[in-house]
């Protein structure tokens, strides 16, 4: 008899435990999702976006590449859709990003590595106040040799790619003009290497749909 | 009963867990990587002084200084509008700390973290004067760098 009522007081305890850490789960829940809420109303970054909103969020992958038209160190245009079938990284950098002159040796290596296989890439200069002699200095000497696109001031192209608040940025569009990846920061070679390889391999030879 | 006990005992480290339970909250990232501390100045009618103005880097970032070592860098610069009753001259600026990127630590950079005080000489008329300008920088962390922005900067000097 002793035994069932110490037994049965246990019981109750321990689903007045339980309820207690159910309840309170819930309440610290609720209540996060309403600071949430609340941070979205009250702190507005931008249109359409939030503070506090993961910028590094890859927001572009899966949609059709934006197709830009912009001028070269040479003075002439290039295009995305001048790609139209191949497999292309389309890199956003800077002179003043550190990081993203790491990667830019990796990206030569790798260029011509994957060439075989159409793969190409663009080094889009996110450096509106830079002249183009410090844009062209910095790639001669990261040893880049594929095209080094000059940036409008406007900014537009980094805006259809989702606004860039952070450098570099990349973007790795397959043979239909999708984007397959799309990372932020500096990342390991291998870790390109194995976008680029993912990129070769999405979509068909025969681009359907095209940029 | 010992049977009952252990049972007892899962049951309760199993509430006690869903108690402490993490719901991580995604870390802000900040819509100004340097915020500034507006302290109200209180200056001598006629005399030069020296106002201090207190910068913070966010945890985490650094900012070039104001005399960063590649001319490629974009420098940490206080840019100031007049004011009527205030004159201004140039800024101080403090040293920057040597930094290198884990990726690459034979590149010396120079630069602010966390608090850095950019002197200010002044020399103000009687009254209440306000002094607007902006702090230009361009910060990274430690695998990214973030496009060069502009921090408003309000000084409130009282001259009496």
């Amino acid at each position: 008899m002793r035994r069932a009522l110490i037994l049965g007081v246990m019981v109750v305890g321990i689903a007045l435990l339980l309820w207690a850490g159910w309840h309170n789960l819930r309440e610290r829940k609720l209540a996060m999702q309403k600071a949430r809420e609340n941070q979205v109303v009250l702190i507005p970054d931008k249109a359409g976006a939030a503070e506090g909103e993961d910028d590094l969020a890859p927001k572009m992958r899966g949609k059709k590449a934006p197709n830009f038209t912009l001028t070269n160190l040479d003075g002439k245009k290039v295009s995305l859709a001048d790609y139209k079938g191949r497999p292309v990284l389309i890199n956003f950098w800077a002179t003043w990003c550190g990081p993203c002159k790491v990667e830019m040796p990796w990206f030569e290596q790798l260029r011509n590595q994957y060439a075989s296989q159409g793969f190409e890439i663009l080094g889009l200069a996110d450096d509106a106040d830079a002249g183009k002699d410090a844009i062209s200095k910095v790639a001669q000497k990261s040893g880049v040799t594929y095209p080094i696109l000059l940036t409008d001031a406007d900014g537009k192209v980094q805006q259809s790619y989702g606004g860039l608040d952070v450098l570099p940025m990349s973007f790795y569009v397959d043979r239909n003009g999708v984007i397959v990846e799309q990372t932020a920061g500096l990342g390991s070679k291998d870790m390109i290497e194995a976008n680029i390889k993912k990129t070769i391999a999405s979509g068909t030879e025969t681009g359907v749909g095209g940029l | 009963m010992r049977q009952i006990l252990a049972a007892a005992v899962l049951l309760l480290s199993g509430v006690l867990y869903a108690q402490q339970g993490s719901l991580p909250m995604p870390a802000p990232r900040p819509k100004q990587y340097v915020t500034f501390q507006a302290d109200p100045q209180e200056l001598k009618t006629g005399k030069r002084e020296v106002v201090e103005l207190r910068f913070r880097v966010a945890d985490g970032y650094h900012v070039n200084s104001h005399t960063p070592k590649s001319e490629l860098l974009i420098p940490t610069a206080l840019k100031l509008e007049d004011a009527a009753g205030v004159k201004v001259s140039s800024a101080e600026y403090p040293a920057g700390k040597l930094y290198s990127f884990s990726f690459n630590p034979s590149e010396k950079l120079d630069v602010y973290t966390s608090d850095f005080i950019v002197k200010l000489p002044v020399v103000a008329q009687a009254g209440a004067h306000m002094v607007t300008g902006t702090l230009h920088y361009q910060a990274c962390d430690n695998a990214a760098c973030y496009p060069p922005r502009n921090l408003p900067v309000r000084i409130a000097v009282t001259a009496k």
